[in-house]
């Protein structure tokens, strides 16, 4: 679906991610975590091919990519439902394009402007924009990051509601190990100066996952082991 | 009957214009009345400053029909020479953001066009389209675009990098890219630089009068015309004139940007 090999990057001189190698199947989730700085959103800007790599390649084979920013990327001057269908692609896709709006709950102010919103509300529309081009790889930059924690587990479960019923690979960039074991399927963890993916940590939680599942013990043994693999990489 | 707080408000917002207004009222009463020989001996009209109540003597209808004839020239010069500098302005703008090259190449001379006197190009400008309305046009031209292609390039220069990204990933080719993200991402700014334009474009019309000594009279010409023969009723009339037109172009440009903008951008 996505396959990444031996990717390196670097600006102005100073190397951002070295030798990064990974393979997503069909509706897998993989998340990436690593510190800040780390060259995480490089080598998403790369697989999305915003960016070319110094070395390595990149194959997105049949693959419609959708990708989810760290702020929601709003245009101001769209009204909501206007943003909505921004990437959709044809007007037959407005029954559809609706039916995301109100999953959302934005219907109601599908007529509104982007500055009208709520920060969890304009992620939420971000999401739904993304999603409206049917995308089959979705990849997202710390999506959740400036959001408060209620709103970030809301939207936890709206993106694993919406992985369930339009299955998407994805890979997701965070900081946030909780989030990254309650989403993925795997979870690779970043090394900074140079970026490097320094371990693996499959997460063996059935899914559908619901809230609960933060506070049960093998979430938090997986959590463990994700952190332990951080405070190796020298994060 | 009890004031509504709509209204108080309302008449809060105009006790600051009211008291500038009176306190320049004053200002201009005391100068006119403390410059040595204002008055002439005899007749008493008003030779240098005349105070707010004698201004309108003097004023006879062959007057104010050459004062509202001026105006209508000024007003067409400034408007069309407006308008061309916001098309030409923002041609410039979006053609420097395209590439930071063009960019380098085009700066300095804008610069240049811009900190050059007016009046040497004058005789040049003469040459290529004599003592006309085009003439002056031109001369307006040069004085107000740059505040729209120096905002307007602003203005693309700040979308940011998300934006972008979003464009390529849609797809979108580079005519799609300008009209549906360059465009609009750079409206908030360029509507800066056209208030500025307004003001300046009128500024240019009368300027342009003053170098162009034949051809139809606008408010600059006759405001030198009126100083020669020192009217200073007329005079001091036709430039407050001159000004109300530049509050309406500044007032119009506001209300565009009320109207395209001001729903949408929060900054």
């Amino acid at each position: 679906m996505l396959s990444i090999t031996a990717v390196s990057h670097s600006f102005n001189g100073a190397p951002a991610i070295t030798d990064v190698s990974l393979t997503v199947q069909p509706g897998e989730i993989v998340a990436i975590v690593g510190p800040s700085g780390c060259g995480k959103s490089t080598l998403l800007r790369i697989a999305a091919s915003l960016l070319s790599p110094d070395a390595g390649e990149v194959h997105t084979t049949g693959a419609r990519l959708g990708y989810i920013f760290q702020e929601p990327a709003l245009l101001p001057w769209l009204r909501v439902r206007d943003n909505a269908t921004l990437l959709a692609d044809a007007a037959s896709d407005a029954p559809f394009v609706e039916s995301l709006l109100a999953r959302a709950g934005l219907t109601e102010h599908r007529d509104k402007w982007p500055h009208e919103l709520s920060g969890g509300m304009k992620m939420r529309l971000s999401l739904v924009r993304t999603m409206a081009a049917r995308p089959s790889v979705v990849l997202a930059d710390e999506p959740f990051g400036a959001l408060d924690q209620i709103t970030r587990h809301h939207l936890h479960d709206e993106l694993l509601a919406l992985h369930s019923t339009q299955p998407f690979a994805m890979v997701l960039v965070t900081h946030a190990i909780d989030e990254a074991v309650y989403l993925a399927d795997r979870v690779l963890t970043m090394s900074p100066a140079p970026g490097r993916i320094t371990a693996t940590t499959t997460v063996p939680l059935a899914r559908p996952r619901h809230a609960g599942l933060r506070y049960d013990a093998n979430f938090a043994a997986v959590c463990g082991k994700v952190a332990a693999s951080l405070t190796a990489a020298g994060a | 009957m009890s004031r509504t707080p709509m209204s108080a408000s309302r008449t809060k917002r105009w006790r600051a214009p009211l008291a500038s207004v009176s306190v320049f009222v004053g200002l201009w009463y005391g100068l006119a009345y403390s410059l040595d020989n204002n008055f002439a001996s005899s007749d008493g009209s008003a030779l240098i400053v005349p105070p707010p109540h004698k201004l309108f003597e003097g004023l006879n209808t062959r007057t104010v029909e050459r004062i509202a004839t001026a105006t209508g020239i000024s007003v067409a010069t400034a408007f069309t020479g407006l308008i061309i500098a916001v098309v030409l302005g923002s041609a410039l703008g979006l053609f420097m953001a395209s590439a930071r090259a063009v960019e380098r190449a085009i700066w300095p001379w804008l610069i240049a066009v811009q900190v050059t006197p007016v009046i040497v190009l004058t005789p040049i400008i003469v040459r290529i389209f004599g003592p006309s309305f085009a003439a002056r046009v031109f001369v307006t031209v040069v004085v107000a675009f740059f505040p729209i292609a120096s905002n307007v390039l602003f203005g693309v220069r700040s979308i940011p990098q998300s934006w972008r990204d979003l464009f390529v990933l849609r797809g979108a080719s580079r005519a799609v890219t300008i009209r549906e993200l360059w465009i609009p991402a750079s409206l908030p700014s360029f509507f800066a630089g056209l208030r500025i334009s307004a003001g300046l474009a009128v500024i240019g019309s009368i300027v342009g009068d003053f170098f162009f000594t034949r051809g139809d009279a606008g408010l600059g010409r006759l405001i030198n015309y009126f100083f020669l023969d020192t009217r200073s009723g007329p005079m001091f009339v036709t430039a407050l004139i001159a000004s109300f037109v530049g509050f309406g172009f500044f007032g119009v440009a506001g209300l565009l940007r009320k109207l395209f903008v001001d729903p949408w951008h929060k900054p």
